[in-house]
C-alpha cells in the first residue's frame, strides 16, 4: 500500500514536470475590466475563438470546437446576426411534434378535480363523455378511470413534448430560438400539473419558439389570450361583478412591471378589464356577457378598457421596458446589473418599439458582454447544463437513458413544471450542496448508463399504483387490492379517507388510468448516449495524458479547474492507462477517458458558462 | 453568547460518529480520552442546548379561516355562503372554533395540549404578492430590503463560528429564510441522492473542494464553498436516512418531516430545520374546498406523525415545529368558490414542550380592512421572538428581528 502511494507521488511529480506550462491557464480570455457596463459594440479586431465560444455558450447551448471555430471566422456582427436573426441557419428540416393521439371526445372542459368529476357524474349521470352504470357496485368507476387516464396521459405526452423540445435545443441550427423559448417559459411560467393538457402547453411553446425574439407587446397579448395561461391563472372564471385578481396581478407583477409600480386598486380595476376572457378547448374567446365593459381607472388613465387596452397602458410605463430588458439581460449575461445599465437596456427596448431581437444584438455585441464580470460567471441551469453537455459531446439525439425530464427535474428544472408562477429563480439558486453532487451524478449517468434503468413512461414511479396492480393480478377484489399497507399508530386521516365512497375506488382508478395511458402514449426512445471519446481524442493527434486532459478541459469547460484538480486528473488518467503515451494506449482509451470526463463534470467549475 | 458548539472539529466528527454508528463501535475505534470527552459533550449538549426548531412553511397562502373555522361567528357564514364549512362538519375545539374536517391530527395535538394556535398574525401594510410577502416572512423584515433570512441570521447568532450541518433546509432549492452570512445551509431534497456516486478508482482524483479566497470570479467562489459544504454533510445525511425505519404513519404526503426525524434520530448537530409544503400549494383561488381540505389533511397528518415519531425516538422534549404561511386569504369568498390573497392569518406551534392553547387576539370578522381582509392583531415577529428567546434561549431578539417583539410564554420549561 505504502509503495503504491509512493509510486503515485513520483508519478505526479513526473507528470507535473512534463506539464511545465498549461495551455489551459490562459484559455478563458475576456476583455478588459473597463468594459463592464459599457454597451458600445466590440470591434472586429477584438473578436477571437474564446469570444465566439462565450457567445455560443450564452446565445445558444455551447458547441463543439468546430462550431465555435465557424463563428470565430465571422465578424462579431455576422456571428450575432447568425444567432439572433438566424441568418444562414436553416432549421426547416426539424420535425414537428409527433402526437400519440390520446384525446377522447368528452374530455373538454376537464373538471378541476376528481371530486368535481364524480359530483358531476352523480348529478348528471355522465362525466368526461362516460355514462354512469345503471346498476351494480362502483357505478362511477369508468368515469374515475377516464379521469385518471387523461391526467396520466397528458402528463406522459407532455414528457414527450419535453423530449421533442430538448432535441431541438440539441440539434437546431437556431439554438437561440430554443434558448429564448426557455426564457419565456420561465417568464410566463405555467405547469402541466395545473394545465393538465399537453396540447395547450405545446401551443404555448410553439408561440415562444415562433415569436420569442419578435415584439414583446404581441407576445404579451398572445400569452394573455393563451389557453394554457388562462387555465393556469384561473382567468377563465374571471367574470363581471366578481373579478378574480390572480390573472391581473400576475400580469403586472411577474410579466411586465414588477412590484412597486401599481396599487392594489390598479389590480382590481385591471381584473375587471380581463373579465370574460376565456377559452374553449384550444381557442381564446371573450364571453361578452361576462365582460365588464364599464369605465375603469388604471394607472391614472380612465376609459372602458379591455384587456388589450390594459396591456398597452402597461407597456407605456417606463418600468415595463426596464423590467423586461433587465430580466433578459440577467438570463443571458449576469445576475448583477446596475440600475443605470438596466435603464439603458430599457431604453434600447423602448427605442425599438419592444422588439426583442435588437435588444439581444445590442447585448451580445456589447463590450459589457465580453467583460470579465460577464465571462465565465453564469451558473448554468439544469436544462442548459444537460443540453450543452450533449452538444459538446457531439450527440445527435437526447439520450433516453437517463430520462431527460427526471434528470433535469432532479437538478431543479423540469420543463413544464416550474416551481411557482415566478418560474425558476436561476443564478445561485440552481446550486445547493445536494444539487451540486447531483450534477456530477448526472454526468455519470450519461457516461455510464444505469443498466437497471426503468423507463418512467412505462414503469409507474408511484409505489401505490404498482402495489394495486400486483394485487389485482393476484386475483384480489378491488377493496382488498387497494387497502393501504399496515402502519402503526393512528392511521392518517388521508389514508382513511381514500376508500370511503362505494360508488368508485380512487386507488383503483389511479392504477387503471395509468394502465390505459401507457397503452396509448408512444414510448420515448431509450437509446443511451452514443459517445466515442477515443475517436475525439485520436482525431486530435494528442501525444500524452497531459495534452489529453488539457484538450478535454478546454473542450468541456469554460472556466478551467484549479491546478491541483488538473494535476489530479492527469495523474489519474496516466494511472488508468498505465502510461502517459497515448499511442501505446489507443486501443483501450474509452473507459479511462470517460472517467476523466466524469471527473471534469464533477468539478465545481463545470457548472459555469 | 453561550449554549453554542464549542468543541473542535475533530471531536465534533467523533460526536457525530457516536450518534450515527452507536457508542460501541466508535468507542473501539477511538482513543479513550477523546471518546470520553466526546461522550461528555454529547451528554452536555443534550441537556443544555439540544433544542431544535423546525419551521414548516405552507406555501401559497393558507386559508386560515377554513383551517380553524370560526363556526361560532355568523359573520363567517355571511362572508362565505358557499365555501364556509358548516358547523356540523368541523372538529370543534371550543364553542367558537373547530378544525377543518380533515385535520384529525391537529385536533388530537390540540386536545392533548401540544398545539399552540396564534391568532391574527401579520404585519403593517401587507403585501398581497406571494413572492413579496413570502420574502417578508423569510427575512422577518417587511417593507424593507434584507438579504439574509431570519433563520440564517438566527444560525449566525447561535453559532457564529458556523460549525457544519447546523442549518438544514430540505427542498429542491435554498429558501431565502435560511440565507446566512456565515453558514452554508445543508440543502438537499432526496437523501438517497445526496451523494456523489463515484467509482472506486476515481476516489483519489475527485476535486478536494479547497476554497481559495483569492478567486476573483464570485460564481466560482460560491461553487467551491458549496462543494465543501456538500462534502461535509452528504455522508451523514445518507447514513441517517438509510438507518431510519419508522413505523409511524405520516399519511399520503408526509412532507419532509420524516427526513427531519431521521436526521434528529441520527444525532445530527442540526439545530434549525426549514421545510415547506411546496409549490404554492395553498393558493386556492378556485373550487377550493376539496383541494384545501386535502392539503390540510396532509399537513396535519404529517405534523402529528412527526411528534409521534419524536416520541418514539426519545427526542420529543427537544423539538418544536412552527407552522406559517405567507398570508391568509380574503375573508369573503370569490365567485369561483375560492378565495383571493389576504392578510392576517394563524400560526401554529406544535411540540411536547409547548403549552397548548390559543394565543393573541382573535381578529374581527366584521371590522375588516378596506380590502376585506383581516386586520392583524399579532406581529408575526412576536412568534419568531417566541422561538428565538422562549425556545432556543437567546436573550436578546432585537438585533435579529430589528425591533422589539415581546415573546409569548409558550413553553413548559424555560
Amino acid at each position: 500500500m505504502l509503495r503504491r502511494v509512493e509510486a503515485l507521488g513520483v508519478l505526479i511529480a513526473a507528470v507535473a514536470a512534463i506539464a511545465v506550462q498549461s495551455p489551459v491557464a490562459n484559455a478563458q480570455t475576456a476583455g478588459p475590466a473597463a468594459w463592464q457596463s459599457d454597451l458600445k459594440p466590440i470591434a472586429p479586431a477584438d473578436w477571437n475563438y474564446d469570444f465566439a465560444a462565450h457567445l455560443l455558450e450564452r446565445a445558444g447551448f455551447g458547441g463543439t470546437p468546430d462550431e465555435i471555430q465557424a463563428l470565430a471566422k465571422m465578424t462579431p456582427a455576422q456571428a450575432v446576426a447568425r444567432l439572433v436573426r438566424f441568418e444562414g441557419a436553416d432549421a426547416s428540416h426539424l420535425p414537428p411534434f409527433d402526437h400519440s393521439g390520446i384525446r377522447d371526445p368528452g374530455l373538454e372542459p376537464f373538471p378541476a378535480s376528481r371530486p368535481a368529476v364524480t359530483d358531476q357524474a352523480k348529478q348528471t349521470g355522465e362525466a368526461l363523455g362516460i355514462q354512469v352504470k345503471p346498476e351494480g357496485s362502483r357505478r362511477l368507476q369508468p368515469v374515475v378511470n377516464e379521469f385518471f387516464y387523461w391526467l396520466r396521459a397528458s402528463a406522459l405526452e407532455t414528457n414527450r413534448v419535453c423530449y421533442w423540445w430538448a432535441n431541438r435545443m440539441l440539434t437546431s441550427p437556431q439554438p437561440l430560438r430554443e434558448k429564448m423559448a426557455l426564457f419565456w417559459h420561465g417568464h410566463f411560467a405555467v405547469n402541466e400539473a395545473k394545465v393538465r393538457d399537453y396540447r395547450k402547453l405545446l401551443d404555448q411553446l410553439e408561440l415562444f419558439q415562433n415569436q420569442g425574439t419578435g415584439n414583446f407587446r404581441d407576445l404579451m397579448v398572445a400569452v394573455a389570450q393563451d389557453p394554457a395561461m388562462l387555465t393556469f391563472l384561473d382567468a377563465g372564471v374571471n367574470v363581471k361583478g366578481a373579478a378574480n385578481e390572480n390573472f391581473a396581478r400576475e400580469i403586472m407583477e411577474m410579466f411586465t412591471m414588477g412590484v412597486g409600480h401599481y396599487t392594489e386598486k390598479d389590480i382590481r380595476e385591471a381584473a375587471r378589464a380581463f373579465t370574460g376572457w376565456n377559452y374553449v378547448d384550444l381557442k381564446f374567446v371573450v364571453n361578452q356577457d361576462q365582460h365588464d365593459d364599464d369605465e375603469k381607472t388604471f394607472l391614472g388613465k380612465t376609459g372602458r378598457f379591455d384587456g388589450v387596452n390594459l396591456i398597452d397602458i402597461i407597456l407605456q410605463q417606463p418600468a415595463t421596458a426596464d423590467f423586461i430588458a433587465g430580466k433578459i439581460y440577467r438570463y443571458f449575461v449576469r445576475e448583477d446589473l446596475s440600475p443605470e445599465l438596466q435603464k439603458q437596456l430599457g431604453s434600447v427596448l423602448r427605442d425599438h418599439d419592444y422588439q426583442i431581437a435588437p435588444l439581444l444584438e445590442t447585448i451580445f455585441l456589447s463590450r459589457d458582454f465580453y467583460s470579465p464580470a460577464s465571462v465565465g460567471t453564469e451558473i448554468k441551469g439544469p436544462v442548459e447544463l444537460a443540453v450543452s453537455t450533449f452538444r459538446k459531446l457531439g450527440l445527435e439525439n437526447v439520450p433516453g437513458v437517463p430520462d431527460f425530464n427526471l434528470a433535469t427535474g432532479a437538478l431543479g428544472q423540469r420543463l413544464f413544471a416550474p416551481p411557482t408562477v415566478a418560474g425558476w429563480a436561476g443564478g445561485k439558486s440552481w446550486i445547493t450542496p445536494g444539487l451540486l453532487l447531483e450534477r456530477a451524478n448526472f454526468g455519470r449517468d450519461i457516461l455510464f448508463p444505469d443498466i437497471n434503468f426503468l423507463p418512467p413512461d412505462r414503469f409507474a414511479a408511484d409505489p401505490e399504483i404498482r402495489h394495486v396492480a400486483d394485487r389485482i393480478r393476484q386475483g384480489m377484489d378491488i377493496s382488498a387490492a387497494t387497502k393501504p399497507d399496515g402502519k402503526s399508530g393512528d392511521l392518517a386521516e388521508s389514508n382513511m379517507a381514500a376508500d370511503r365512497d362505494e360508488d368508485f375506488n380512487t386507488r383503483y382508478g389511479s392504477f387503471r388510468g395509468w394502465q390505459m395511458a401507457i397503452e396509448r402514449v408512444k414510448p420515448i426512445p431509450r437509446a443511451t448516449a452514443q459517445i466515442n471519446l477515443s475517436r475525439m481524442v485520436l482525431d486530435q493527434h494528442l501525444k500524452d495524458t497531459t495534452q489529453v486532459v488539457d484538450y478535454m478541459i478546454h473542450r468541456f469547460m469554460r472556466v478551467p479547474p484549479g491546478e491541483e484538480a488538473r494535476q489530479k486528473m492527469i495523474a489519474f488518467l496516466t494511472k488508468e492507462l498505465g502510461t502517459t503515451d497515448i499511442s501505446v494506449a489507443q486501443t483501450y482509451l474509452e473507459d479511462p477517458l470517460r472517467l476523466v470526463l466524469h471527473l471534469i463534470m464533477s468539478q465545481p467549475e463545470y457548472q459555469l458558462g | 453568547m453561550k449554549n453554542h458548539f464549542s468543541f473542535s472539529a475533530a471531536s465534533r466528527r467523533d460526536l457525530l460518529r457516536l450518534g450515527l454508528y452507536g457508542v460501541g463501535v466508535s468507542a473501539a475505534a477511538l482513543p479513550m480520552p477523546l471518546f470520553a470527552q466526546a461522550a461528555a459533550q454529547l451528554a452536555g449538549q443534550a441537556k443544555s442546548s439540544g433544542k431544535i426548531l423546525v419551521v414548516l412553511e405552507l406555501s401559497g397562502g393558507n386559508d386560515g379561516l377554513n383551517t380553524l373555522v370560526p363556526y361560532g361567528d355568523d359573520a363567517y357564514y355571511h362572508h362565505r355562503p358557499n365555501i364556509g364549512i358548516p358547523r356540523k362538519e368541523v372538529r370543534p375545539i371550543d364553542d367558537h372554533f373547530g378544525f377543518s374536517r380533515g385535520m384529525a391530527g391537529f385536533e388530537r395535538l390540540y386536545k392533548s395540549g401540544k398545539l399552540a394556535i396564534v391568532h391574527g398574525c401579520g404585519y403593517e401594510n401587507p403585501s398581497f404578492s406571494h413572492f413579496t410577502s413570502m420574502a417578508y416572512w423569510h427575512t422577518a423584515a417587511p417593507n424593507s430590503g434584507e438579504q439574509y433570512g431570519w433563520v440564517g441570521r438566527l444560525a449566525d447568532a447561535m453559532a457564529p463560528e458556523a460549525p457544519p450541518n447546523f442549518l438544514v433546509n430540505i427542498d429542491t432549492r435554498q429558501s431565502l429564510a435560511v440565507r446566512s452570512r456565515r453558514h452554508v445551509p445543508v440543502v438537499f431534497d432526496d437523501p438517497n441522492k445526496f451523494s456523489q456516486e463515484v467509482f472506486y478508482d476515481e476516489r483519489e482524483a475527485l476535486p478536494s473542494a479547497n476554497v481559495n479566497s483569492q478567486i476573483a470570479n464570485p460564481s466560482r467562489r460560491f461553487l467551491l464553498d458549496t462543494a465543501q459544504s456538500a462534502k461535509q454533510a452528504s455522508a451523514l445525511v445518507r447514513e441517517a436516512w438509510s438507518k431510519y425505519h419508522s413505523p409511524v404513519d405520516y399519511g399520503v404526503a408526509g412532507l419532509d418531516l420524516p427526513k427531519v426525524a431521521a436526521l434528529i434520530d441520527a444525532g445530527m448537530p442540526t439545530r434549525l430545520y426549514y421545510t415547506a409544503y411546496r409549490n404554492n400549494a395553498f393558493d386556492t383561488h378556485v373550487f377550493q374546498n376539496d383541494t384545501h381540505r386535502r392539503l390540510l389533511t396532509y399537513a396535519s397528518d404529517a405534523v402529528a406523525a412527526f411528534l409521534q415519531d419524536l416520541e418514539r425516538i426519545g427526542r420529543a422534549d427537544d423539538v418544536v415545529v412552527m407552522v406559517f404561511s405567507e398570508f391568509g386569504r380574503r375573508v369573503p369568498e370569490n365567485v369561483n368558490l375560492g378565495t383571493d390573497h389576504g392578510a392576517a392569518n394563524l400560526m401554529f406551534v406544535a411540540g411536547k414542550q409547548v403549552k397548548g392553547g390559543q394565543y393573541g387576539t382573535i381578529p374581527s370578522l366584521s371590522k375588516l380592512d378596506a380590502g376585506d381582509n383581516l386586520v392583524f392583531t399579532t406581529d408575526f415577529r412576536r412568534v419568531y421572538a417566541t422561538m428565538i428567546a422562549g425556545w432556543l434561549g437567546l436573550k436578546d431578539t432585537r438585533p435579529l428581528l430589528n425591533g422589539d417583539f415581546q415573546p409569548f410564554d409558550m413553553f413548559q420549561r424555560a
